[in-house]
């Protein structure tokens, strides 16, 4: 058969198709740009979703970012990480350090909504404070912040409303770092009518007395929130906040977020991650050639440390059969690791080499020279494994590092630094979940960790280490017990000075590094990315997102 | 023919209470403690018993099994007091005990342990949006593949259908993964000044001042990414069915009638050549329905898929359980339709 001859029918449409069906494409694509002229919308994408706008649930950064843009607390940390009055405009201590008094500002009123007489906000009262604080201890709303409170308060009782702008909390110990705690965004005001109208749908219908009010949440796509016009605080005489809206987008894609920065779609990125950090970033850590000028580029200390961590209660049957009860061993691991070339290639200078202790960089009271930890030295690292009986690792039983998948290049260069020195390291990668769960169970007694501040106090990093703090009951995951250091720790509690609270911080920290059950790799750093024409951003090395004084231009 | 519908039936019934089953234990298998996982890096034993205790995780694996199916059963056994009435929305059939009663309602799906949303409210609205990204993806490859097709093999073994067969075979070997990536950044980034294409958006934009706006265009790139696996196999099955069709005497015939060209192959030939292709079709439907899930994780694209991937990575039992049991479901429907309509269809087919 044949088609009739020397005219084949679509060769010669196919071309104009094919315009026709581009052109289609364009045109539905252009359909429309839209932004009211003269409102300033900020936009962010939270890469790794948005679980809760209920501060009782505020417990990973995203919900912490949103959360603090809603409500207000009694207290806020100012970018030296000060705590400093928020709702409450002064407060009292006792002597004996166990009653806290606080009085609030008459002038702070929830967002409008529906649910309140004539639907105006409500003027927020020390009653509210009492509802909220006790909402985050009630077994039955199981919020992921009732530690904050547990240890410290006997009951609800701790919370009473002395008159309408008087509130009182009771603690049951006296605790210093109790004012740092109260900053925290599960401290946030909420009112009981919405709360108690909407139970655990409260966290999609928000309302608090934050610069900003919400307006819009289809999740898992878009989260709107407009200005609080009636917003208390000012800045000088300016109304805040400047900003008329911010808008949320939820791309998962680190990579396309990244792409929809630099198209000016978003206002501010932050993750910065292995697949492009290269290209962002040279190995100095400054803005490569290809982007600078285009972006601002800000970078300070950020309260994480990432560590390893090591299992040490010798009373354990998987400490007892590894080498790691060793104190030498555990030294000479410290020793062995060549933390700046780690920064400097792995992670383009994006953090700072670890050689003090638990506590990073950043937190008030950080001495680099005061707090001793490890610097690279692998001739005392091959010295201490010999003194602990495997000279050059001979003989040594293979240790098994657990890590997660992110971590894998960092874990794996630790591994090469430990096999130069003689010691047999496994590399083992799980699931970031079950990783979790089996340090949180002490089942593995190597293992990568981080610890991110709670609240800006170095407490929130000992703790770690205090025995009354052993899993299960708290987040003590390396089973570190010394009573030297807990009697330190509980010292601590009580002094309110804060120039020689920090010098026992320093102390116990010394005695965390002489002991070893953490190998502290390196302090955190943030690194934010803004559009050109934002000023405002607070970097603040908690990493909290402050919105309120942002001006776009 | 009744009784072989309702034997299908039962069949398709048992294979989702075998996924129920299997899924179920599979998740207290694996390791990951979904208490944990809804707390932050600090916690204390009293908020995980509050948080166990709320889930019904603090009871024995059994029981919460029993407990579970006893959400999903469309007809069972549940308190008789305001919260379950909330809580199930059921119509009441029999009292049994002053407490509790035989009650009627939909599959009780549960909320999720990390956000604390219904399942099923979560399900309403990403299903929506899957299916019509899978139904458009559907729609596009059908009409372009078959176009392609017909044109590569009325122009066989010109420039015209060789780069139709390479673009056929690209089409086949890409992993939906990689060429998502790739399109995104093509067609989003480097070009999307012209296109004007968001790399990555769902199906409604928000404006802050004006509300919400339907965004059609970002049905696109997914949609080319989703269908262009089935597209380059509709170009491949037209091709060859088409070059079978057109070697037959009918349409010798039709030639020697005096037929335009066009008559012939839209008219005679393509009519002949379309069966094989719309069984294909039928068939990859909902596998579509699976496919999108790397597509949308990829374009951020809210659907079914994505919500499915997030609360797998945080051992999010109900939304996972809620999400598959709906695919399985859409499965056994679409499966028992396809037997039953076989058995009118076919003769052969026996009805036993």
């Amino acid at each position: 058969m044949s088609n009739s001859p020397g005219n084949p029918p679509f060769s010669k449409h196919i071309i104009p198709y094919t315009f026709l069906i581009i052109l289609l494409f364009s045109l539905l694509g252009c359909a429309e740009k839209n932004q009211d002229k003269g409102k300033k919308v900020f936009n962010i994408n939270l890469n790794e979703g948005l679980t809760s706008l209920d501060p009782a649930f505020a417990r990973n950064q995203n919900a912490l970012w949103m959360v603090n843009q809603l409500f207000n607390g009694l207290v806020q940390v100012d970018d030296s990480l000060k705590t400093v009055p928020a709702i409450a405009r002064s407060w009292e201590i006792s002597a004996d350090g166990r009653t806290y008094t606080f009085f609030l500002r008459p002038d702070v009123y929830f967002h409008d909504n529906p649910l309140f007489p004539q639907g105006k906000g409500r003027k927020v009262v020390a009653a509210d404070f009492v509802y909220s604080y006790s909402r985050i201890i009630d077994p039955k709303i199981a919020s992921s912040g009732a530690w904050i409170f547990n240890d410290k308060v006997n009951g609800k009782d701790a919370f009473k409303a002395l008159s309408d702008s008087v509130l009182q909390i009771t603690l049951k110990k006296p605790f210093t770092p109790f004012m740092s705690m109260l900053t925290a965004q599960y401290c946030s005001v909420i009112p009981h009518e919405v709360a108690e109208h909407y139970g655990k749908d409260f966290r999609n219908h928000p309302v608090g007395t934050g610069p900003f009010r919400f307006k819009y949440w289809k999740e898992g796509e878009i989260l709107v929130m407009l200005k609080n016009e009636k917003y208390w605080e000012t800045d000088g005489t300016n109304k805040l906040p400047y900003l008329d809206a911010v808008k949320a987008t939820f791309i998962s894609d680190k990579q396309t977020a990244f792409m929809e920065f630099i198209k000016k779609n978003l206002d501010f990125f932050n993750s910065i991650d292995g697949s492009y950090r290269d290209d962002i970033l040279t190995k100095s850590g400054k803005m490569t050639k290809k982007y600078q000028g285009k972006f601002q580029l800000r970078t300070g200390p950020y309260l994480n440390t990432e560590y390893l961590g090591i299992l040490v209660d010798t009373s354990m049957a998987i400490v007892q059969s590894s080498p790691l009860r060793d104190k030498k061993i555990r030294k000479a691991i410290n020793y062995a690791i060549d933390r700046r070339k780690m920064i400097k290639y792995l992670r383009n200078s994006i953090g700072t080499p670890a050689h003090a202790g638990f506590i990073p960089k950043g937190m008030p009271g950080f001495d680099m020279e005061k707090v001793k930890g490890y610097e690279y030295n692998p001739a005392k690292a091959k010295r201490l494994l010999s003194e602990a009986g495997f000279p050059n690792g001979k003989g040594m039983p293979e240790i098994k590092l657990q890590t997660s998948t992110t971590y894998k290049d960092l874990i794996e260069f630790v591994q090469g630094e430990l096999n130069g020195i003689g010691i047999n390291c496994r590399v083992e990668v799980n699931q970031a979940t079950s990783l979790r769960e089996q340090i949180a169970k002490n089942s593995i007694n190597f293992f990568r960790g981080s610890w991110i501040a709670d609240y800006p106090d170095g407490e929130n990093y000992l703790s770690v280490f205090y025995s009354k703090n052993y899993v299960p009951i708290g987040p003590n995951y390396t089973s570190f017990k010394n009573r030297k250091f807990d009697a330190l720790f509980e010292r601590s509690f009580l002094e309110t000075d804060n120039e020689k609270r920090y010098a026992l911080y320093r102390e116990m920290d010394n005695l965390v590094m002489e002991e070893s059950p953490v190998v502290v790799l390196f302090y955190d750093q943030l690194i934010n990315l803004y559009q050109n024409d934002i000023t405002g951003m607070s970097n603040n090395a908690q990493n909290l997102l402050i919105l309120k004084r942002v001006i776009k231009k | 023919m009744f009784r072989y519908a309702l034997k299908k039936i039962t069949y398709g019934l048992a294979v989702l209470a075998g996924i129920v089953v299997v899924v179920f234990f599979l998740f207290n298998i694996l390791p990951g403690d979904p208490a944990r996982m809804t707390q932050g890096q600090r916690s204390d034993v009293q908020s995980l018993e509050a948080v166990r205790k709320e889930f019904g995780l603090d009871k024995p694996v059994p029981m919460q099994f029993v407990y579970y199916v006893n959400d999903l059963l469309p007809v069972a056994i549940h308190e008789s007091d305001s919260t379950a009435r909330a809580k199930y929305h059921y119509t009441e059939l029999v009292p049994i005990s002053p407490e509790k009663s035989l009650v009627a309602k939909w599959p009780y799906l549960r909320r999720s342990y990390q956000t604390k949303r219904d399942v099923s409210n979560i399900l309403a609205e990403t299903i929506p949006n899957t299916f019509i990204l899978a139904t458009t993806a559907m729609i596009f490859a059908t009409i372009i593949g078959i176009f392609l097709g017909v044109i590569s093999a009325v122009n066989k073994d010109t420039w015209i259908d060789r780069s139709a067969n390479a673009f056929a075979i690209l089409g086949i070997s890409a992993p939906s993964f990689f060429a998502g990536i790739i399109i995104a950044w093509l067609f989003g980034f480097v070009l999307g000044d012209y296109t004007g294409l968001n790399m990555s958006g769902s199906l409604y934009n928000y404006d802050p001042f004006r509300g919400e706006v339907m965004n059609w265009k970002n049905l696109i790139l997914p949609m080319i990414t989703l269908g262009l696996r089935p597209l380059a196999i509709i170009v491949q099955l037209t091709r060859s069915a088409m070059l079978d069709v057109l070697n037959q005497d009918y349409i010798r015939t039709a030639r020697a009638k005096g037929l335009s060209n066009r008559q012939v192959i839209y008219g005679h030939a393509l009519k002949n050549a379309l069966n094989p292709v719309v069984t294909a079709i039928s068939g990859w439907f909902a596998s579509l329905l699976a496919g999108s899930f790397f597509v949308e994780y990829i374009f951020g694209y809210n659907g079914l898929g994505k919500a499915t991937v997030d609360a797998l990575e945080l051992s999010d039992f109900p939304v996972v359980m809620g999400s598959i049991l709906f695919v399985a479901f859409i499965f056994v429907i679409i499966n028992i339709l396809v037997d039953i309509a076989y058995a009118f269809l076919d003769p052969r087919v026996k009805l036993t």
